[in-house]
């Protein structure tokens, strides 16, 4: 075995380096490398399947602050001043070639789903030219003189290592601090990015990869920062385009950003003030004024409790410039935001505790969920758009069923926040879903569950028939509140949500539903994959990964076939045990689970 | 003009309810030579608007028994509300600059600092103007008004009902009254050491609920027509909240229920029995939440080997397992982060930096099946932070949620609104120190927190349309801004408002504090001609102050000037002599307080001494006075319970607090020489303590334990023991 030498000096944590220049400690002002390593031991996931075994560890280099930009830290610790807001490590993956894609899930009505804006003809793309080169940004980010970028240090062989590499291997893009790497994960060297870019202030939040256009001379990136700017970057040209440059069109921070499903240049971005923004990457930008009739603007005045306010329509007439659509959704931070795959609804998670289910292409808010209680952080879909699982600051898990409208179960394990959620379409199928979560408590759980035993009844026989009615109930009319929640709650007003909303309001405001009445779902596997809060999580084919704060990304291999029987048999952790009852018996579940509430 | 009042620039009338007055707390200990009188007292100051700012314990301490009569409080506010003269002001500074100047103070500090401008971002800075600028409220004794002797509780209430009948926003109180109760009654509030804000938040409670006990006690008759007066006080209240009807109401906000299940392992027979807490105290650990922790509290624990239960029903000792979980919720759930962990290796106390997260609402996992209103919902409404390497030094902050202005930051004598993101700074990750110690959750409801959301989107949008409409308008500060539409829509000032407001309350404010440093070296050549300094006559200069005309002062014709300054010197020189008298009489006063500090300062510190050299002796390099006597019992204490989680909970008495033995504890007689086993150690009040708490006691019927005194069974104090071990 090889012996890696020692490591250079590093920041191991942004905080760290701030801690040591507040005290006027000499804080080294060094460009590190990313390390990989295979940490002793490994890091094993031991569930029904089999065993998950660590790849490696591959820690990226916190960039040193920009030297002309640096943070004024304040060592007072009661300073007041707003510190601009950070992300830990989120990953971007793309794979150029089209082989191998997650399973497919039978879904209702893709073919049928309008894009984005259809219904208007100011929104029409300019027909593509077939046989030409897709259009690229126009400057280029290497010779950019922009103050906003710093510098770009590409690999001294990029284009070498382009034409070697197999299509198949997955591309990955990472924000860490000011830096945005681009990493090839199939390299024999992939901790030597392919090309770094430096910000000089601004550090990117959130971005991602146009599934549509990419290949393997194309791929649109769009990347959202904390200065509320957003960046479109072309990685193999390394060109790049500036849009809602200094927050011309919504000036907060983007918080999260997504190239809207089926569409070229249309993503979407979510803005810290609440504001859900769709831009085109052709587009230029233009100062933005509200689009509102006087009727509207009067609505607006006369109550802050529409779900959604239309600021600039899809369908307006306007789309010489950015923005295509501009909606406020609250006065709250938009923590994260996700596409049905049937790219009919969007699910938006914001900071005061709200699922808004929404149909984005009418722009109408359908549901409004309530977490159990603090803020909600992150959102995804079912592979077959049945379920949507939300983790919050309640430290759970929580599911939801999008054609019952309703919570389906809170899954409880995490010993923090949960940061990011995400199913493994690779063991979903019809009936049993996998999913996993990650949380600020390093921990890495998956969960499973299946359609049967959810829709058990549970443990409160008496409320049983309540509930069914309720299910049933998807008319946004009607006074929902529970009538026999009087009878044996004093305070049942802790439980009320403001439902009596005027009629024609297509918004279903749900009630908290309260413990006792909501299945608990228990991991199949909890285990401390690092030494930092783990903040992003995703599933491959071949692959569990995830990153974290301080810019560990570790790859598991998912076990192989040969093995899968051995563990089965020959184990018995208690990973396994419990993933036998919450998978098997159904019935075992609701006893255990109300027993340890 | 500081933020906060430019906060407050629109408020509107005084509401009797106390719920927009934004008063300070002064610190002696900043505060020049009555310095050590109390050592540091931001602990006190932090818990103290933590309570002030819960609305029904504010409520019930101002309406229990009765509400002072007006003209009483009025009267007293007139003799103990300290205007501040601006010029005197900045006399003294212009003094303090001399003297620096002559005599450098601090040692270590370089010698030309005091001509360099002050940082005014500084809270060294803020405070000081604080105290400079700001009304000094000092409570009086009024007990004897409605008809209780004096005691913590009364103090508290005289506080609270000063800063309600007071007729400025601002001020800066000064607790003096109850600091000298609480270090007559408690010889470990005594020194001039680092105190603990937990340890005195419950022995306040506990003192309170003893308080209001004990004179029910003696006047029982007098229970009823004080319900009726309150009630009629309350019908002249606009707020519809609580006023306290029984000598029970801490009892009803702080107070909850705690259930012990215990679960025979050989037997399967599972035995109960109930608690009462006033907060609860949770383990910390690395990058987990307060919910996370919560739910540690009540996991299963095996007690076994050397911890085995006594089981009735099998008869003998068995391994069991035993679970605490919450029966009855309180309703305001103060949440104590034991940040303070004991180390065995070093044999001290260390603070734990873990990064524990706190979110704005809670609910509360660990109910039993039969709880009522399990699902409740709790907010956040103020946190204690503590800012410190470690539990023997270090400083306390309180960041507490008003009715409708925010977030705001007391620290001492600076008030300062914040942004709703700057609670969460506390989690314990970011650099400096800074970490939160107590969370205090106010139950609410869904409706009132939507209804909240609801506003705060009305606000913004409010503030966008108006944005565009004007264009004018950046988006100001981050404060909640917008909440002040609501109010100023539709409580126009009256014509008067402006005068009363400014006049008095205002003078010395915004427009000096620009043009303070610049004449702060002109001032020390020839300190009685301060030129630029505004006059204190109240109405037509006070008209300058007013932010938004600035300038006029420059339309002002120069003889008005003039005769304005004439005027001006006059009243100068009257208040001057009032002042120097006071100044005096207060010299005088705290002179005398100062000797009999020292004398006191002596004994403690000689007897600190010798317990230092008696503990440096075994090793044992744990505080001194008080506390070390409180440390070592409680280490005893741990190590006789061996893992007995019941050390979270309280059930204990109140060994820790000194009540009764002043004599024993004034010259402080080192512990002998003995090694850490309990009997000896702990003093016959704490000996009461493990005997409680001993597995066979489990055995005793639920309410066998009343026996051991009404408000001894809250004390939590065995809570903030395990905090220590």
């Amino acid at each position: 075995m090889f012996v890696l030498p020692p490591p250079p000096p590093r920041y191991t944590v942004p905080v760290a380096y701030a801690a040591g220049a507040s005290n006027g400690m000499a804080v080294p002002v060094v460009e590190t490398n990313n390390i990989i390593s295979h940490p002793e031991g490994g890091c094993p996931l031991q569930v029904g399947e089999g065993t998950y075994h660590l790849k490696d560890d591959l820690h990226l280099a916190t960039p040193p602050p920009h030297p002309s930009e640096a943070p004024v830290i304040n060592p007072n610790p009661l300073a007041t001043g707003v510190t601009p807001p950070t992300s830990g490590v989120k990953l971007s993956l793309v794979q150029v070639s089209n082989q191998s894609k997650a399973p497919i899930y039978t879904l209702n009505g893709t073919a049928t789903a309008p894009l984005f804006g259809d219904g208007n003809p100011a929104l029409v793309a300019p027909p593509v030219r077939e046989g030409l080169k897709r259009r690229k940004p126009k400057n280029n980010i290497v010779k950019s003189s922009s103050s906003f970028v710093s510098r770009v240090i590409t690999h001294e062989s990029l284009t070498k290592r382009l034409n070697d590499r197999s299509p198949d291997g997955f591309f990955a893009f990472a924000n860490i601090n000011r830096a945005f790497q681009w990493l090839d994960l199939s390299s024999k060297q992939k901790e030597e990015p392919l090309a770094k870019i430096l910000f000089t202030k601004a550090h990117i939040l959130s971005h991602d990869i146009n599934e549509l256009t990419k290949s393997s001379s194309h791929i649109d990136i769009v990347m959202g920062s904390s200065a509320g700017d957003i960046i479109w970057y072309e990685p193999i040209s390394q060109k790049y385009a500036r849009i809602n440059k200094n927050g011309v069109v919504a000036n907060s921070a983007v918080t999260h950003i997504k190239w809207i499903p089926g569409s070229e240049s249309l993503f979407m971005a979510a803005h810290a003030n609440g504001q859900l923004v769709v831009y085109d990457k052709e587009k230029e930008d233009a100062l933005f004024t509200p689009e509102m009739t006087s009727s509207s603007a009067e609505m607006l005045k006369s109550s802050g409790r529409q779900p959604l306010q239309i600021l600039k329509s899809v369908n307006s007439k306007n789309q010489k410039t950015n923005p295509v659509s501009l909606w406020k959704v609250a006065n709250q931070k938009i923590t994260q935001f996700a596409f049905s795959p049937d790219r009919r609804h969007l699910a938006i998670v914001l900071e005061d505790g709200s699922l808004r289910v929404m149909d984005y292409l009418r722009e109408e808010v359908l549901d409004i969920f309530r977490s159990y209680y603090g803020g909600l952080i992150c959102v995804c879909w079912s592979p077959d758009g049945k379920y949507i699982v939300t983790g919050g600051q309640d430290d759970l898990v929580t599911i939801w069923s999008l054609p019952e409208r309703k919570i389906v179960a809170r899954c409880q394990g995490h010993n923090s926040w949960v940061s990011a959620v995400a199913f493994d379409p690779w063991r979903c199928d019809d009936r049993n879903y996998r999913f996993g979560s990650v949380g600020d408590d390093c921990r890495l759980l998956l969960w499973d569950f299946s359609v049967g035993m959810l829709h058990r009844p549970r443990v409160h026989q008496a409320n049983a028939r309540q509930r069914t009615s309720m299910i049933v109930t998807n008319t946004p009319l009607g006074n929902r509140h529970r009538a026999d929640s009087a009878g044996n709650r004093v305070r049942s007003d802790s439980q009320q949500t403001a439902d009596t909303y005027s009629s024609y309001d297509p918004t279903v405001r749900h009630p908290v539903e309260p413990r006792a009445r909501t299945a608990l779902l228990p991991p199949i596997m909890s285990k401390i994959v690092g030494e930092d809060p783990i903040c992003w999580l995703g599933f491959q084919e071949n692959s569990i990964m995830t990153s974290s704060l301080e810019g560990h990304i570790r790859t598991w291999d998912r076990p192989r076939e040969g093995i899968n029987e051995d563990y089965y048999d020959h184990t018995s952790s208690p990973a396994i045990s419990a993933s036998a009852a919450a998978s098997g018996s159904g019935s075992a579940l609701g006893d255990s689970v109300m027993g340890s509430l | 003009m500081t933020p906060l009042e430019k906060m407050l620039q629109d408020m509107g009338s005084i509401r009797e309810d106390g719920s927009d007055k934004f008063f300070a707390m002064e610190n002696n200990f900043a505060n020049g030579p009555r310095l050590f009188q109390f050592g540091n007292t931001c602990y006190c100051n932090s818990i103290l608007q933590c309570l002030y700012y819960s609305v029904p314990f504010r409520e019930a301490v101002i309406n229990y028994p009765t509400r002072t009569p007006i003209e009483n409080l009025e009267a007293a506010l007139a003799k103990n509300l300290h205007y501040q003269n601006p010029a005197a002001n900045l006399e003294a500074e212009a003094q303090a600059e001399k003297q620096k100047a002559s005599t450098p103070q601090r040692p270590g500090a370089p010698p030309n600092q005091p001509q360099k401008p002050e940082d005014k971002d500084s809270p060294e800075y803020k405070k000081k103007m604080a105290l400079q600028t700001l009304p000094l409220l000092e409570t009086t004794n009024n007990s004897a008004s409605y008809g209780m002797s004096e005691s913590l509780f009364t103090s508290l209430k005289d506080i609270f009902e000063s800063i309600v009948a007071s007729q400025t926003r601002i001020g800066i109180a000064r607790p003096q009254r109850l600091l000298e109760l609480l270090r007559r009654d408690h010889e470990m509030f005594r020194t001039a050491m680092h105190q603990d804000a937990h340890e005195f938040l419950i022995l306040l409670l506990n003192e309170v609920v003893a308080n209001v006990e004990s004179e029910a006690m003696k006047h029982p008759e007098k229970s009823l027509p004080s319900t009726e007066n309150m009630e009629s006080s309350q019908q002249s209240l606009s707020s519809g909240s609580k006023t306290p009807n029984t000598t029970r109401w801490v009892h009803e906000l702080f107070e909850g229920t705690l259930t012990s299940e215990t679960q025979c392992l050989t037997c399967e027979n599972v035995s109960q029995r109930d608690e009462i807490f006033l907060d609860l105290s949770v383990d910390l650990e690395q990058h987990s939440s307060v919910t996370s922790c919560l739910r540690k509290f009540s996991a299963e624990e095996m007690l076994c080997e050397r911890n085995k239960f006594h089981c009735d029903n099998c008869g003998g000792l068995q391994e069991a397992e035993k679970r605490m979980k919450i029966k009855r919720l309180p309703r305001i759930l103060a949440l104590h982060l034991k940040r303070f962990k004991y180390t065995e290796d070093l044999q001290k106390l260390q603070k734990l930096f873990h990064r524990v997260v706190y979110p704005y609402h809670l609910r509360l996992f660990n109910t039993t099946d039969d709880a009522e209103d399990p699902d409740r919902l709790y907010e956040l409404y103020a946190v204690v932070v503590h800012i410190g390497g470690g539990p023997y030094h270090g400083h306390y902050v309180a960041i507490i949620k008003t009715q409708d202005r925010g977030w705001l930051l007391f620290d001492d004598e600076m008030v300062e609104p914040v942004d709703k993101n700057y609670v969460r700074n506390f989690f314990g990750d970011k650099p400096g120190l800074a970490c939160a110690y107590v969370l205090f959750y106010q139950e609410t409801t869904m409706e009132a927190v939507m209804k909240e959301q609801e506003q705060e989107n009305f606000n913004a949008t409010m503030a966008e349309l108006n944005l565009n409409e004007t264009t004018v308008k950046q988006n100001g500060f981050a404060s909640p801004t917008g909440l002040s539409h609501v109010y100023s829509a539709s409580q126009i000032p009256t014509q008067d408002e402006p005068h009363r407001f400014t006049g008095l309350k205002r003078a010395p404010t915004a427009p000096q504090l620009p043009t303070h440093t610049e004449h702060i070296g002109a001032e020390a050549a020839a300190p009685h001609t301060p030129t630029a300094v505004l006059p204190p006559v109240p109405p037509i200069p006070e008209v300058n102050t007013r932010p938004l005309s600035p300038k006029k002062s420059d339309v002002q014709s120069k003889k008005e000037r003039a005769k304005e300054e004439k005027e001006r010197k006059a009243a100068e020189k009257e208040l001057e002599k009032q002042r120097r008298k006071e100044q005096e009489a207060r010299f005088k006063e705290s002179k005398e307080n100062q000797r009999r500090h020292e004398a006191e300062m002596k004994a403690a510190m000689e007897a600190s001494r010798a317990s230092k050299a008696d503990e440096d002796r075994r090793n044992d390099s744990g505080k001194s006075g008080g506390l070390s006597r409180l440390k070592r019992g409680s280490r005893s204490f741990s190590q006789r319970l061996g893992k007995d989680k019941d050390s979270r909970a309280s059930s204990s008495g109140l060994p820790a607090v000194p009540n009764s033995d002043n004599s024993s504890s004034s010259n402080m007689p080192p512990e002998p020489l003995q090694p850490l086993s309990p009997q000896k150690v702990a003093s016959p009040e704490t000996l009461l303590v493990p005997q409680d708490d001993d597995p066979d006691s489990l055995k005793s019927p639920k309410g066998d334990r009343s026996t051991h005194g009404k408000w001894r069974s809250f004390s939590i104090r065995k809570k903030s023991f395990s905090m220590l071990s």
